[in-house]
C-alpha cells in the first residue's frame, strides 16, 4: 500500500503521461536543430495565438486561439502544429494564472495543432476547401479539445473518480465547447485563407521556401 | 590596412532580373575609417551594405568580388563574420530579439558559445560604457525608441566587432535621441578605432565626422569625396540630394557662385553650425552690414476669418483612473485652412492631444469643439465623413488589403457613382498612380506614407491631424509630401501636425506650437516662434543669429547674404 | 535571501516539491499542515485583493467539499438519501472536505508560484535543456508585450478614420476583431524576418551555443538546496514506508503519528514546506533592524 496515493491518484498518473509526452516531443524537435527563420515564425505564430483573444475583447467567450494554431499547422505540419500550440497554452497562462490544468491545456492544444497538421498532410483539411475546414476544425474542439480541457478537473476528485462523475463533466462541456469550437470554426473559416496567403508572402518574398542565393 | 574591397559588384533580384539593384559598384574602406553613405530611398544602399555580411546577404544574380581582409568574403565562417562585423538595422524594434535589456546584451556572446564568465565581463563593460546600468533589469518592451536603438548598438558592441554597419539607425527616433545615438557612434570611432560605415538621413549630425562621403544613385555610386567637397560635387550635378546636405554647406553654396567680394580669398566649406557662424564672419570681416533684417514675408493667416476649425477648453486627459495626468489643462485654438504644428519633447502628450481632437480619447474634463460644435454632438459617421480624419504615426496600420487600391476603396462607399474617379484625383495628388496594384508593404516609407494620406484624403475631411508624419522620411520624400499639404491648405484645409523636424516645420507651417509637460507653453506664427528659441530652432537660425535679426530658413540666409554682398 | 529572489532552482526544486506531495498526500493532518503553510506565504507576498479571492476560493472548498458524495457513493455511515435513493455518505464528505483542501492549497501554491517563478527564472531552469524551445518561449515573451500594443495601435488608427463602431451587431464585432488579426499577423511576420536577420546577424545557429543568465548561486544557496534533497528523500521514504497513508472508502483509516514514519515524514514536510514563509518573514526581520540603525 506504500506508493498507492501516487498510483491511485488518477490526475497525477495522467498529467504525469502528458508532461513526459510534451518533454519528449520537445526533446525530438530540439534533436531537429530547428532553422533559425522557423524559431522566429513559429514564436511569432505562437504569440499571435496567445493574444488574439484581445482583439476580440468586445465579444466575451469568443476564443481564437485554436483556430490560429489550427491555420499554423495547416502552413508548417503536425509537429508545429503541436509546438504552437503548447509553447501558446503555457505561455497564456502565465497571463491568465497557472494551475493544475496546465499540463491538459498544453497538450490539449497540442493536439488539436497535430490533427489539423496530420488532416492538412492528408488534404482533408485544405486552404481552398473553407467551409469543410472550419466544420473540422470546430469538430476537432467539439469532440477532442474541450473534453480533453474539461478531464483536467478530475484534479479535484482525486482517486474517488466515478463514471458518474466524468459523465457530468463532459454533459456540462458540451456547451462551452461548442462556443469554443464556434470560434474555431468562424476563424478557420475567415482567416485560413488570408493567413495561409500572408505566410506564403513571406516565404516567396524571402526566399524561405528553399530558394538559394546565387553564389558568387 | 583595407578591410573591404568590393570590385565591381553588380546584383539585381530574381524577380526582375533585368533591373540592377546595384551596378558596377567599387568600394575600398580601410581600417578605422568613418564612412557615410547617402541617397535617397531606393537608390541601393541597404543592398549594398547587406552584401558586406554573407547571412543577410539577398538571394539574386550577383557579379563581382567581395573580399575582406584580403580574402573573400565568404572564406570568413560564420562565427567570425558574426563577431567581427556588426550590423545594425533601421527599426529599433524589430531586432530585439529577447525580453531582458540582459539577456539581449548577452544574446550575441551565447549564440558564438562564450563561456559564463565572459559573458559576465562583457555585458557588465558593455552596460557601463553604454551608460545602461540603469535599465539593466528591464523589460525590453518598457524601453523608449531611442534605449532601444543603443540597446541594439550595444549588445553587438558586445561582441567587440572590428567593423560597424548602421543602415539608417535613427531614421525611426526624435531628434535628441538621434542626435545622443550618432554621438555614441562617434565616439566608438574615436575610443575604439573600429571602422564604421553608415547610411544616414540626417546629415547635419555625422557628415562632419566622416573621413569620406559616398553618394549613390540608381545602384551606382556617383560621388565618393571628403565632406567638404561633396556639396560642390552634387551641386554640380544639380542631384536632389542636395536638399539633405546641413544647412551650412546648402548655404555655403548657395552664395559662393556669385559673390564677388569672395575673390582671391579660399574659404573652405562648412559642416557644423560652429563651422557656419565662423565662416560667416570670415565672409563679412570687418564689413558694416548694410541689411541685417529681412522684409517682413507676407503672413499667410488672416486672422479672425472664421470661428476655428479646432478649438480645445481647458482639457485633462489621463489614461487610467489612477496613472498621472497626460494632458494638463489645455486650451487652445486653431484657425481653419492653416497648417499647425506642434513641437516638443518625447511623452510630453503631443500625440495625445491628436487623439482627443479625433475623439479617440476622451478627456475627464474640459470640451472639444470642432468646426464650433462639440465633439461629442457628432455621429461618428458625420464626423470622419468630410469633416476630420487622422493620420496615425505608423502608416502600416491604415493598411489592411492585398494592394494599395483596395485599401483606396475601401474609404467609399461602392454606391458612390464617381468612387473610380475620386481615387484616379487622389491617387494623382499623392503620385499614387504607379504604386496603386502594390502590396503597401512592399513600398518604401515615403511612398507608404503619401498612400496613407490619400487614403485619409477620400473622404474629403477639412481637418486633417498628422502624427510625426516626415518621420523615416528623406529629404526628397518630404519635399514632395510638403507640396501635397500646400496645395490641401490652397483647398482650405486645415492641417494640424504633430513633428519633430524642425526645418521641416520652419519651412512650412503656419503656426507653431510648443508642447511641454501637458499643454501648450507657447504659440506663434512659425518665424516668430523659431527667432524666439535658442535651441529649438533652425541650423540656420543658430548660425546667423549674431548677424542677422529674423533669419530662420536657408533661403532667408543666403538673401540677406547676398544683399549684403552684392 | 528572500524566498522571492532565491535561485531558480531552488523556486522551482520548492514549488515542484510543494505542488506533487500537496496532490499526493491525503492525510488531513498533512493536508492541515501544507494548508496553513500555502496560506501564510499567500498572505506575506500578496497585499491586495487577498479578501475577495480567499473568499473565492473558501467557496470553491465548500462545493467540492459538499459536491463529492453527489459524484461519490461510497461509505459506510449514510447521512441521507437523494434522487433515486444514492446516498449521501459521511465518509464522502470527508473526503471531499480533503480534496476540497487539497484544490486551495494547491491553487495557493501555484498563486504564489505566478509571482516567484517570473519568466526569465523559468526559462533559466530549461536553458540548457532545451535551448531552441526555451529560445521560442523567450521571444513569445518578447513578442506578446508589443503585439498587445499593436492591437491598441491599430484600433486606434482604424477609429482615427472613422472605420471602428463601438457599438453594434455580433458580426460587424467579428469582422472588426478578425480584420485587427489580420493586420497584426501581416505586420508580426514581416516584422519577424527583421527579428531573424538580427539574430543570424549575431551567429545565431551558428554552432554550439551556451545559456547566460544573471543568476549566481551563493553558498548559502547551495547549502539550502541541499537541506532540500535531503528532506525531499526523507519525506519520500516515509511515504514509501506508508507514513502518509490515508484510506476513506470503505471506512476512514489513518495512520498514526505514534509510527516513526508518519511524525517524521510529517515533520520533514511541515519543515520544508515552511521554507518561504520562514525566509520571508527572516528577511522582513533583518531588514526591519537594519533600517533602525540607519
Amino acid at each position: 500500500m506504500s506508493a498507492e496515493p501516487i498510483l491511485k491518484n488518477y490526475y497525477i498518473i495522467s498529467s504525469g503521461i502528458l508532461l513526459l509526452a510534451i518533454g519528449m516531443f520537445i526533446m525530438h524537435y530540439e534533436k531537429k536543430r530547428p532553422q533559425t527563420r522557423e524559431i522566429v515564425t513559429l514564436s511569432v505564430l505562437s504569440a499571435l495565438a496567445v493574444v488574439s483573444r484581445s482583439a476580440f475583447a468586445m465579444i466575451p467567450f469568443f476564443k481564437p486561439m485554436m483556430g490560429i494554431i489550427m491555420i499554423t499547422a495547416m502552413a508548417f505540419g503536425p509537429g508545429a502544429g503541436f509546438l504552437t500550440g503548447t509553447v501558446a497554452a503555457f505561455v497564456s497562462n502565465f497571463i491568465f494564472g497557472q494551475g493544475p490544468w496546465t499540463p491538459w491545456q498544453m497538450f490539449a492544444y497540442g493536439i488539436g495543432g497535430a490533427l489539423a497538421g496530420v488532416l492538412t498532410k492528408r488534404k482533408i483539411m485544405e486552404e481552398n476547401k473553407r467551409l469543410i475546414t472550419a466544420i473540422i476544425g470546430y469538430l476537432v474542439v467539439q469532440l477532442i479539445v474541450g473534453p480533453i480541457l474539461d478531464t483536467s478537473s478530475i484534479f479535484i476528485m482525486g482517486n474517488a473518480v466515478q463514471e458518474n462523475y466524468l459523465l457530468t463533466i463532459y454533459i456540462a462541456g458540451i456547451i462551452p465547447n461548442a462556443v469554443h469550437g464556434l470560434a474555431t470554426f468562424l476563424t478557420l473559416l475567415l482567416m485560413a485563407k488570408p493567413m495561409l496567403e500572408k505566410l506564403n508572402r513571406i516565404k516567396i518574398k524571402y526566399g524561405m521556401a528553399g530558394g538559394q542565393s546565387y553564389e558568387i | 590596412m583595407v578591410h573591404f574591397e568590393i570590385k565591381n559588384l553588380s546584383f539585381s533580384y530574381p524577380s526582375d532580373m533585368k533591373k540592377e539593384i546595384l551596378h558596377k559598384v567599387s568600394l575600398t574602406v580601410k581600417r578605422g575609417e568613418f564612412i557615410t553613405i547617402c541617397g535617397k530611398s531606393g537608390c541601393g544602399k541597404t543592398t549594398l551594405l547587406r552584401h558586406l555580411k554573407t547571412v543577410l546577404t539577398p538571394y539574386g544574380k550577383r557579379e563581382g568580388e567581395i573580399l575582406y581582409k584580403g580574402k573573400n568574403l565568404k572564406e570568413a565562417d560564420l562565427r567570425t563574420q558574426s563577431s567581427e562585423i556588426g550590423y545594425v538595422m533601421q527599426n529599433p524594434d524589430q531586432q530585439i530579439v529577447t525580453d531582458k535589456v540582459w539577456h539581449e546584451l548577452a544574446f550575441g556572446l551565447e549564440s558564438l558559445g562564450c563561456d559564463q564568465k565572459t559573458i559576465r565581463l562583457r555585458v557588465a563593460e558593455m552596460a557601463s560604457y553604454f551608460g545602461i546600468q540603469d535599465w539593466f533589469h528591464k523589460k525590453t518592451d518598457q524601453l523608449s525608441g531611442g534605449q532601444k536603438q543603443l540597446l541594439n548598438l550595444a549588445s553587438i558592441m558586445a561582441m567587440q566587432p572590428e567593423l560597424l554597419i548602421l543602415d539608417e539607425p535613427t531614421s525611426q527616433l526624435d531628434p535628441i535621441a538621434a542626435s545622443d545615438f550618432l554621438n555614441t557612434i562617434r565616439k566608438i570611432n574615436r575610443e575604439l578605432g573600429t571602422t564604421i560605415i553608415i547610411t544616414e538621413h540626417r546629415l547635419e549630425d555625422i557628415l562632419y565626422a566622416s573621413d569620406r562621403v559616398i553618394v549613390m544613385e540608381a545602384g551606382r555610386i556617383i560621388a565618393d569625396d571628403m565632406p567638404e567637397n561633396i556639396g560642390e560635387q552634387l551641386l554640380k550635378n544639380k542631384h536632389p540630394m542636395f536638399a539633405a546636405m546641413p544647412a551650412p554647406v546648402q548655404i555655403f553654396h548657395g552664395i559662393s557662385k556669385e559673390s564677388k567680394v569672395l575673390e582671391g580669398r579660399e574659404l573652405s566649406c562648412p559642416l557644423t553650425v560652429r563651422q557656419g557662424a565662423r565662416w560667416l564672419d570670415l565672409l563679412f570681416n570687418g564689413m558694416a552690414l548694410k541689411e541685417t533684417r529681412i522684409a517682413e514675408k507676407k503672413s499667410n493667416s488672416e486672422k479672425g476669418s472664421s470661428f476655428p476649425a479646432v478649438k480645445l477648453k481647458e482639457i485633462w486627459f489621463r489614461y487610467q483612473k489612477d496613472s498621472p495626468d497626460v494632458i494638463k489643462d489645455l486650451s487652445l485654438e486653431i484657425e481653419k485652412g492653416s497648417i499647425f504644428c506642434i513641437v516638443g519633447g518625447n511623452g510630453t502628450g503631443k500625440s495625445t492631444t491628436l487623439k482627443i481632437i479625433s475623439g479617440i480619447c476622451r478627456p475627464y474634463r474640459g470640451k472639444v469643439f470642432i468646426e464650433g460644435k462639440p465633439l461629442e454632438k457628432y455621429k461618428t459617421r458625420e464626423l470622419f465623413g468630410g469633416i476630420l480624419a487622422m493620420l496615425p504615426q505608423d502608416p502600416q496600420n491604415l493598411f489592411v488589403h492585398k494592394t494599395v487600391k483596395e485599401d483606396l476603396e475601401e474609404m467609399i462607399s461602392r454606391k458612390d457613382s464617381r468612387r473610380e474617379e475620386k481615387i484616379k484625383e487622389i491617387a494623382a495628388l499623392c503620385e499614387l498612380t504607379h504604386l496603386l496594384d502594390s502590396h503597401p508593404y512592399d513600398l518604401s516609407g515615403g511612398e507608404l506614407q503619401r498612400a496613407a494620406l490619400g487614403k485619409i484624403l477620400l473622404t474629403n475631411p477639412g481637418i486633417i491631424l498628422l502624427d510625426e508624419p516626415t518621420k523615416g522620411l528623406d529629404s526628397i520624400f518630404k519635399i514632395t509630401f510638403a507640396g501635397i499639404l500646400k496645395k490641401l491648405r490652397e483647398q482650405g484645409t486645415t492641417i494640424i501636425m504633430v513633428s519633430h523636424d524642425v526645418e521641416f516645420c520652419a519651412d512650412y507651417a503656419d503656426w507653431v506650437g510648443m508642447f511641454f509637460d501637458g499643454g501648450i507653453v507657447t504659440t506663434n506664427t512659425a518665424e516668430g516662434f523659431f527667432l524666439g528659441n535658442s535651441f529649438y530652432t533652425t541650423a540656420a537660425n543658430r548660425m546667423s543669429r549674431h548677424l542677422f535679426e529674423n533669419t530662420v530658413t536657408n533661403k532667408d540666409v543666403i538673401s540677406l547674404c547676398q544683399q549684403n554682398l552684392s | 535571501m528572500c524566498f522571492l529572489h532565491c535561485h531558480p532552482m531552488i523556486n522551482l526544486v520548492f514549488y515542484l516539491g510543494a505542488i506533487f506531495m500537496g496532490m499526493c498526500f491525503t492525510h488531513p493532518v498533512f493536508q492541515l499542515c501544507a494548508l496553513l503553510l500555502s496560506l501564510s506565504y499567500y498572505v506575506l507576498l500578496f497585499k491586495e485583493n487577498r479578501l475577495r479571492k480567499l473568499l473565492g476560493m473558501s467557496v470553491f472548498f465548500l462545493m467540492i467539499a459538499l459536491g463529492n458524495p453527489l459524484f461519490n457513493d461510497r461509505g459506510e455511515s449514510l447521512l441521507f438519501t437523494w434522487i433515486n435513493g444514492r446516498g449521501y455518505f459521511l465518509e464522502a464528505l470527508y473526503y471531499g472536505i480533503s480534496m476540497g483542501a487539497m484544490f486551495v492549497t494547491v491553487i495557493l501554491w501555484f498563486s504564489t508560484y505566478q509571482q516567484v517563478m517570473t519568466s526569465d527564472k523559468l526559462l533559466y531552469c530549461f536553458g540548457n535543456l532545451a535551448p531552441a524551445f526555451t529560445m521560442i518561449l523567450t521571444m513569445v515573451f518578447r513578442f506578446i508585450p508589443d503585439f498587445q500594443k499593436k492591437i491598441l495601435q491599430i484600433t486606434a488608427a482604424r477609429k482615427g478614420i472613422g472605420k471602428w463602431q463601438e457599438e453594434g451587431k455580433q458580426r460587424t464585432k467579428i469582422e472588426q476583431g478578425l480584420l485587427i488579426l489580420s493586420l497584426l499577423t501581416s505586420q508580426a511576420l514581416e516584422h519577424s524576418i527583421v527579428t531573424a536577420d538580427s539574430m543570424k546577424s549575431r551567429g545565431f545557429g551558428s554552432g554550439k551555443s551556451t545559456a547566460f543568465s544573471i543568476f549566481q548561486i551563493k553558498k548559502s544557496e547551495t547549502c539550502l538546496l541541499f537541506l532540500m534533497f535531503v528532506l525531499l528523500l526523507t519525506i519520500l521514504l516515509c511515504a514509501l514506508a506508508g507514513g502518509m497513508s490515508a484510506v476513506y472508502f470503505p471506512w476512514i483509516e489513518l495512520s498514526s503519528f505514534g509510527s516513526l514514519p508518519t511524525s517524521l515524514g510529517f515533520i520533514c514536510y511541515a519543515i520544508f514546506l515552511s521554507i518561504p514563509t520562514v525566509l520571508h518573514i527572516r528577511e522582513e526581520i533583518i531588514w526591519y533592524i537594519l533600517k533602525l540603525k540607519i
